[in-house]
């Protein structure tokens, strides 16, 4: 697959505060390309860089094969972007707005007629084109923010926290509509810090903070990159202190615990970790009422690589 | 995008109030408030009166006169209705009878009144005026005359000249200077001023590093150049027909005298709509904050702007003139206020002219510095 967009290096400073240090990265055509990282770690100032819309002390950025600056108007013709925050106009209605915005790239009335049309059936906001967004409900807003980035069938879409502040019906249409766009040939740039939308969706991440690469890869990367791979929880009464030394000698387990007739044992990357421990029961004798067994999640990886929470609100 | 920025003008409501709606209220207030003042004034139905001269001189004589112009039948001046009496006794009587309303008694360098116990307000106005006026101005061209007696000639006919206790509508709201005019100028320059609020507007949709919605327009492959004539443009058309059902509802609806140079006046409309959208721009480059924040910092400049031009105490760019005149200059409320008063009252086409040429002197300067920074691509922070 073809190399989209390029970022070599990049510097951004405000004053003494360095935002972004010396950021690489590289996205190729077709994929989601999550942007992770907790409030305040780079994600926008990062997206803005690229956009050209902020100057950048050091790197370079290239899209579609083009360096990217504020007069590259033709990688800029296709180019969407759903900002964090709703930018429609309050006086317009909803097929207003999304016609307003696809006239920044579609002059042909005709042709913008049919894109705007295909955006509202995209979005589903077909009930409420007569609408102004006042009266619609947040979940509704986010869509037509969506709509007015994308109307003009834009190759790259940078979709910058679409979710934020958004129902969980509403965030699960969003997240259907971003993997339709991508199916539909767009390549998607999603900054997130909600980690299960980006788990459940990119297909490579990069995990920021502070400006600084923590991590990039595809979720199965990032999980294997740290030590806890599986926290096994079983619900077994009377186990003594023999058998506990003996789970704690099974292959990859490096943490073990038992407190109210809860067995908790955190394990590494393993194929057999659970059958490992529930045969070791089973022939020592003890019935086991309850067994769970939990993977980490991308807030255990950026936990485990930075010592701190992901999430922070 | 024109045609939308148009639209979106037009439904901003919250915008039409102060440019638009706001302006009208007030100008319909203040007719109604001194429309009722003319009203009164040419409701003053012509006295019974008895007039009583005592001794006979240049003094009694003037009086006389005087009153007898004002009680000819049939003139628009007329305020009396003179009835006889053979003696002040007789005089009171009839007062008391109420078969008069009021009694000069005119000696020697003194004016008396006499008026009915119950009398009215209006009565006693009109009579008490007239009696002391008499007075203060027989004294001033009797000590002129003993000084220099052609100075005396000239105040007596300026007495003649000026001898008038009413103002017809006509008059107050036509060709002539008053301050009620000033208030319904200074009203629609308000309005006019208010349109600021299209340029604070303007930099929120321009500038990415002020609101999202300009951070699509930053992104999209629109030239910035092109982006911001459009949309000064789309601000200009709005403001120029708020101005202009404005100004047809002042001459129409409320009879204001607006000159008799449109092309002049035309001239106004179009640069001090102009200069309020730039000065508007300017307002939203300079204030911090979100485009709301913005705008209630430049709603509370033109109205300080506003008020300091004399809108609610017209005598205080007079003093602003006396004491600090380069505040007047640098007041864009005044002005604007001036521009139009000039054209419309004081009839002075220089004056006209220099106002005019200071405006679309900051326009240009204002534009100037606008389009300069709104073209930018890039923002030091977002």
């Amino acid at each position: 697959m073809a190399e989209i967009l390029k970022v070599k290096g990049l510097v951004k400073r405000y004053k003494e505060l360095i935002a972004i240090d010396h950021l690489d990265m590289s996205i190729r055509e077709g994929e989601i390309f999550g942007l992770l990282g907790p409030n305040g770690s780079g994600k926008s100032t990062t997206i803005n860089c690229i956009l050209s819309l902020l100057e950048y002390d050091k790197g370079e950025i290239e899209i579609f094969g083009k360096p990217m600056s504020p007069k590259a108007y033709e990688i800029k013709r296709q180019i969407g972007i759903v900002p964090q925050d709703v930018a429609v106009y309050d006086a317009l209605t909803v097929y207003e707005n999304i016609d307003f915005f696809c006239g920044l790239y579609i002059k042909d009335k005709e042709t913008r007629k049919k894109y705007v049309q295909e955006a509202i059936d995209f979005v589903a906001l077909n009930d409420f084109v007569k609408f102004k967004p006042g009266k619609l409900s947040g979940g509704l807003k986010r869509r037509l923010n969506i709509a007015c980035g994308i109307a003009h069938k834009p190759k790259l879409v940078f979709f910058d926290e679409p979710t934020v502040a958004v129902d969980p019906q509403s965030r699960n249409k969003i997240l259907e509509g971003i993997e339709q766009l991508r199916q539909n040939g767009a390549t998607i740039i999603y900054t997130s810090h909600y980690m299960e939308e980006v788990e459940q969706l990119c297909d490579r991440i990069l995990i920021i903070d502070k400006g600084h690469t923590i991590a990039e890869g595809t979720v199965d990367e990032l999980k294997g990159m740290i030590k806890k791979s599986e926290i096994i929880t079983i619900e077994v009464a009377g186990l003594d202190d023999e058998t506990l030394s003996m789970v704690r000698e099974v292959k990859n387990v490096y943490s073990v615990s038992y407190e109210n007739n809860q067995l908790k044992v955190e394990a590494g990357s393993g194929k057999h970790n659970v059958i490992d421990i529930v045969n070791l029961l089973q022939d020592k004798g003890y019935k086991m009422k309850k067994i769970f067994s939990e993977q980490p999640t991308l807030n255990d990886v950026f936990l485990e690589l930075t010592g701190k929470q992901l999430r922070d609100e | 995008m024109f045609k939308y920025s148009i639209i979106k003008m037009f439904r901003s409501i919250g915008g039409l109030f102060w440019m638009f709606v706001f302006p009208l209220v007030l100008m319909t207030a203040m007719h109604f408030a001194f429309d009722s003042i003319y009203s009164y004034q040419n409701s003053i139905d012509p006295m019974k009166t008895i007039l009583i001269t005592e001794g006979q001189g240049v003094y009694q004589e003037g009086f006389e006169d005087l009153i007898e112009s004002l009680s000819e039948e049939g003139s628009e001046d007329q305020l009396f209705i003179l009835e006889e009496a053979d003696s002040l006794e007789d005089a009171k009587a009839k007062l008391a009878g109420e078969e008069a309303e009021i009694i000069f008694v005119v000696s020697d360098g003194d004016v008396e009144v006499y008026l009915q116990e119950n009398h009215s307000i209006t009565s006693a106005a009109v009579a008490g005026s007239i009696a002391d006026t008499y007075k203060q101005r027989y004294q001033l061209i009797a000590d002129a005359w003993e000084q220099d007696p052609a100075f005396a000639m000239e105040l007596v006919n300026n007495a003649v000249e000026n001898v008038t206790y009413t103002v017809s509508e006509e008059d107050a709201f036509g060709a002539e200077p008053n301050p009620y005019n000033w208030y319904f100028l200074s009203t629609l320059v308000m309005g006019i001023l208010f349109m600021a609020m299209m340029g604070i507007n303007m930099v929120g949709d321009l500038r990415a590093d002020v609101s999202a919605v300009a951070m699509r327009y930053s992104v999209s492959p629109a030239r910035k150049g092109q982006m911001v004539v459009t949309a000064f443009a789309a601000r200009v058309i709005p403001g120029l027909v708020i101005v202009a059902i404005q100004l047809m509802v002042m001459k129409y609806v409320f009879g204001i005298y607006l000159g008799n140079d449109y092309l002049k006046l035309a001239l106004f409309v179009v640069s001090a709509v102009m200069f309020a959208i730039s000065f508007g721009v300017i307002c939203g480059l300079c204030f911090k904050g979100n485009v709301t924040q913005r705008g209630n910092k430049a709603t509370s400049l033109i109205m300080i702007s506003v008020f300091l031009s004399g809108e609610m105490i017209s005598q205080l760019p007079g003093l602003f003139e006396r004491y600090f005149p380069i505040f007047n200059k640098i007041n864009p409320a005044t002005v604007l206020n001036m521009a139009l008063f000039k054209l419309t009252i004081g009839n002075s086409a220089e004056g006209f002219f220099m106002n005019i040429a200071e405006i679309i002197g900051l326009t240009v300067v204002f534009l100037a510095i606008g389009i300069a920074v709104l073209r930018r691509e890039k923002y030091a922070s977002v």
